[in-house]
């Protein structure tokens, strides 16, 4: 700026000095003087202009050191102050699936009140090929004060809107964070992966089947030695198996509580170990049966009901549910170890997960709910510790040569037809199953049976639910950019028990020995999914 | 319940017992934040007092210092900027810290020495070698030609100074009337080419940039200019009348109490009023507010007729309101 002003100055006394007929020849003393004010009130003039330029730059660089921040990139939009303490960043989620089905069932044997129309020959409806909106999460989440942070993220996929995340967080050392609200449980590893940074269309059986998904609570984390290991631990309501809790409301008066510790002892390191992970998480509840009575008297079940969980598989279709006067009533533990490696494009993800839950039966209830229209109550000498377990490992290998990490990824070239960039291209595979406790179909003299049966002292009914699933799964993934991302995954999936032997009538209970049991068909799905996040 | 308190209460009386006397030594860090002018000043008396506080404590302290207008300065620490302490041009930007932030107690300027100012200066001329210009007084600032440099009031603490200085100054000279002495200093701000935004933004502009006949600067700003910056080149003249400049300090109590720096920040301005303090604040051309310093400097500061804030505009808080404010006489004559 300054130089310009010279410039110009020089300009003008070279203008001022040629056009001045006394230049030449300037020998009076006078003319000479004039002729020196003139120079030094000029080159004051210019110099002044020099300094005012120098001060409105300083003055409007001051200003945006303090002007409020607006950003709009790949990673959401934001608005904050200047010295990064409060800020509001706007993020959102969408994905769109498509459910193909070319085999399977879209519930237990015998289930005619999730659909219309009558169950085919074996007691089931097929699963039916659909179209939906699988997450369409708005975010809105920020910090006041450089510690307090909230988030917000309603979900208006699945039909109808409901809050996913809605918590307060204390920011107040790395190693000392407090969130309270509804939150994601900090006991699964692939759940605290991100709804749009998972590898596959569906998380596998540990995370939606075992582990719990959101609850109310109270958690404390933070990490330790310089990030090489993180811990959590949590007061919550607890929910059931794969349960994500309704704001505002309580199940069960006790509090579950949960705790993960997860270590990168290498993550500083050039090794090839650098990208190892493993911990282990867990969660303790103890129900009084009695105190969720209340909620056996419903006629029409939902995934929770009495605390109980339904099991779905890949293509979210339901292959178990307990027996409608199950309850659960006493001990619920779980545990998980897990671990994830990466190295360049190649990702490992692997998880184990075991409950044991203390169930009962319950007798009695209204009439209009269903029951015999007495108190209900809970049957003595009927509960059990049902102990499932489920494990997964699912490996990814990026083709475009993309590091992978256990979060999104960042093509090196973005898709774009014109500039001839196609994006990042992930190969995926994962094998993962879930078994559940034998017990579960049997009663306390090891007959297998159902309600109705005779034999009704069983939580499940090994003809209508299958006792384990195995899925595996491949697939790719398309990433077009930072935010778009194309996924298809083919997902088969291969059932023990869970069907009545061909050639009996669909009245036909199960019998004591289970000889009329056979397995459920395979369940074959694609899996489409076009997601945008940001 | 009882058991684990019992046994927390044995392990300390243990510990209490068998741990050894010896104290850690601290690393301890404080910010000052300073106005324009002071940047050598606390230079020199922030090593003087790591050194002292090194040998008193065992603890070693890192002071900081952030230098800028006084009243952006003020305005800085309410929005956040976490100060220990406050040095600053004037009363009423400190008094700011109380009012608007209430990051200090009330009573702040009656917990040091001096109302809380550890030294003093005034407002002095600054001309260029031979005084081209042949300023003397204020007078001459008002006439055609005259170019003056000056920082702006609305930022700096001692452009504030500099204003009442010459209304001091006017006022007299027109017993007491207003519009002449609004009309006097009016001339005076036409013969303003560029306001800085500190005071030492305007000796930039006059020793580095050249540009204008006079500076209006502090008292010992002049003298720096003059023996340091560029020697030779400058000379002081000292006006008939000025006005006593009484820069005040305070320790921002609710950041030292948040940093654990109470005691280590009244220990550093209880440090400006010692010998050592003092003799820091006269090398630096503060006039100190010791007796015995003050005689031992009593020649390197030229005897002023000076007006005091109190005295002459009734404080602070009054001469901001009427002269400073949004609509003041400053905005007054300035937008004219």
């Amino acid at each position: 700026m300054q130089f310009k002003y010279t410039k110009f100055a020089s300009a003008l006394l070279a203008t001022g000095l040629l056009s001045l007929p006394y230049s030449a020849n300037a020998n009076d003393s006078t003319e000479l003087e004039e002729l020196r004010g003139l120079v030094q009130e000029l080159s004051q003039q210019v110099k002044i202009l020099a300094r005012k330029g120098e001060i409105n730059e300083e003055t409007g660089a001051a200003e945006k050191k303090a002007a409020p921040v607006i950003k709009a990139s790949s990673s959401g939009f934001s608005f904050g102050s200047a010295d990064g303490k409060n800020e509001v960043k706007i993020r959102g989620l969408l994905q769109a699936d498509h459910r193909h089905f070319s085999d399977g069932a879209n519930d237990v044997r015998g289930r005619s009140n999730e659909r219309a129309g009558t169950l085919n020959a074996d007691g089931f409806h097929d699963a039916e090929d659909t179209s939906l909106l699988r997450r369409v999460r708005p975010t809105i989440e920020g910090k006041v004060g450089g510690k307090y942070g909230f988030r917000f993220t309603p979900e208006f996929g699945g039909g109808s809107a409901s809050a996913v995340d809605a918590y307060v967080e204390a920011n107040l050392n790395p190693a000392f964070k407090i969130r309270a609200g509804k939150q994601k449980s900090i006991v699964g590893l692939e759940r605290l992966q991100g709804g749009g940074d998972i590898k596959f269309v569906e998380r596998g059986y540990v995370t939606n089947a075992i582990l719990p998904n959101r609850d109310l609570g109270v958690t404390v984390s933070g990490d330790l030695f310089g990030n090489k290991l993180n811990y959590g631990v949590g007061i919550v309501n607890g929910v059931a198996d794969g349960g994500n809790i309704s704001t505002g409301t309580e199940y069960n008066g006790e509090r579950e509580y949960t705790a993960r510790v997860f270590a990168t002892p290498f993550i500083d390191s050039d090794s090839a170990l650098a990208g190892l992970g493993f911990g282990i998480g867990g969660t303790w509840t103890d129900y009084t049966g009695e105190k969720n009575l209340n909620f056996t008297d419903t006629s029409s079940a939902d995934a929770t009901r009495n605390g109980l969980p339904s099991y779905v598989t890949e293509g979210q279709q339901t292959f178990f549910r307990y027996t409608s006067n199950a309850i659960a009533d006493g001990k619920r533990v779980r545990w998980s170890p897990q671990a994830n490696y990466y190295y360049g494009p190649f990702g490992v993800i692997a998880e184990y997960a075991k409950v044991s839950q203390e169930v009962s039966l319950a007798s009695g209830g209204s009439a209009s709910g269903g029951g015999a229209g007495s108190s209900t109550v809970i049957t003595p000498g009927t509960n059990k510790n049902l102990k499932h377990d489920a494990w997964g490992i699912g490996v990814s290998y990026l083709l475009t040569g993309e590091d992978a990490s256990f979060k999104g990824v960042k093509p090196k070239q973005d898709f774009d037809l014109d500039k001839g960039g196609w994006g990042a291209w992930e190969l995926v595979a994962r094998y993962s199953e879930i078994d559940l406790d034998e017990d579960t179909f049997k009663n306390a003299a090891g007959q297998y049976g159902a309600e109705g049966s005779g034999i009704n002292s069983t939580f499940s009914d090994l003809t209508k639910s299958s006792k384990s699933a195995e899925t595996w799964t491949v697939g790719v993934n398309w990433y077009l950019n930072s935010n778009a991302k194309v996924a298809l995954n083919y997902a088969r999936t291969s059932f023990d028990g869970g069907a009545l032997a061909k050639g009996l009538a669909q009245t036909t209970n199960n019998n004591a020995s289970g000889s009329n049991v056979r397995d459920r068909d395979d369940e074959e799905a694609i899996l489409a999914r076009f997601q945008v996040a940001f | 319940m009882k058991k684990p308190l019992l046994a927390i209460a044995l392990l300390y009386a243990v510990f209490s017992v068998t741990a050894p006397t010896t104290v850690l030594a601290k690393d301890i860090s404080l910010l000052n934040v300073s106005y324009d002018p002071t940047r050598e000043l606390y230079q020199d008396f922030n090593a003087a007092f790591s050194k002292y506080w090194l040998a008193k404590t065992g603890d070693k302290v890192t002071i900081k210092t952030s230098h800028g207008g006084s009243g952006k300065q003020a305005r800085a620490i309410i929005d956040g900027l976490d100060a220990d302490v406050a040095t600053l041009a004037l009363a009423y930007d400190v008094d700011q810290l109380q009012e608007k932030g209430k990051l200090i107690p009330k009573d702040w300027q009656k917990r040091l020495g001096h109302n809380s100012s550890p030294y003093t200066s005034t407002i002095v001329l600054l001309v260029r070698k031979g005084n081209p210009k042949n300023i003397k007084d204020w007078d001459d600032l008002v006439k055609p030609g005259i170019s003056v440099i000056t920082p702006n009031p609305k930022t700096s603490g001692g452009a504030r100074w500099n204003y009442l200085a010459a209304w001091a100054f006017a006022q007299k000279k027109f017993g007491n009337d207003e519009a002449k002495t609004k009309e006097f200093v009016g001339k005076l701000l036409k013969n303003v080419p560029v306001l800085d935004t500190g005071a030492r933004g305007s000796t930039t502009t006059f020793v580095e940039r050249g540009i204008g006949d006079v500076l209006l600067a502090w008292e010992n700003e002049a003298f720096l200019a003059q023996k340091e910056l560029g020697i030779g080149k400058f000379e002081i003249v000292v006006p008939s009348l000025s006005i006593l400049a009484e820069p005040p300090v305070t320790v921002v109590d609710k950041f030292a109490k948040k940093h654990g720096n109470e005691a280590v920040a009244k220990a550093y301005l209880e440090y400006l009023y010692s010998e050592e303090g003092q003799e820091i604040a006269a090398k630096n051309y503060y006039r100190p507010t010791s007796q015995s310093v003050a005689k031992k400097y009593e020649s390197q500061f030229p005897k002023s007729n000076l007006v005091k804030i109190d005295e002459e505009f009734g404080g602070w808080q009054k001469a901001q309101k009427i002269h400073f404010s949004d609509g003041g006489t400053f905005d007054q004559i300035y937008q004219k």
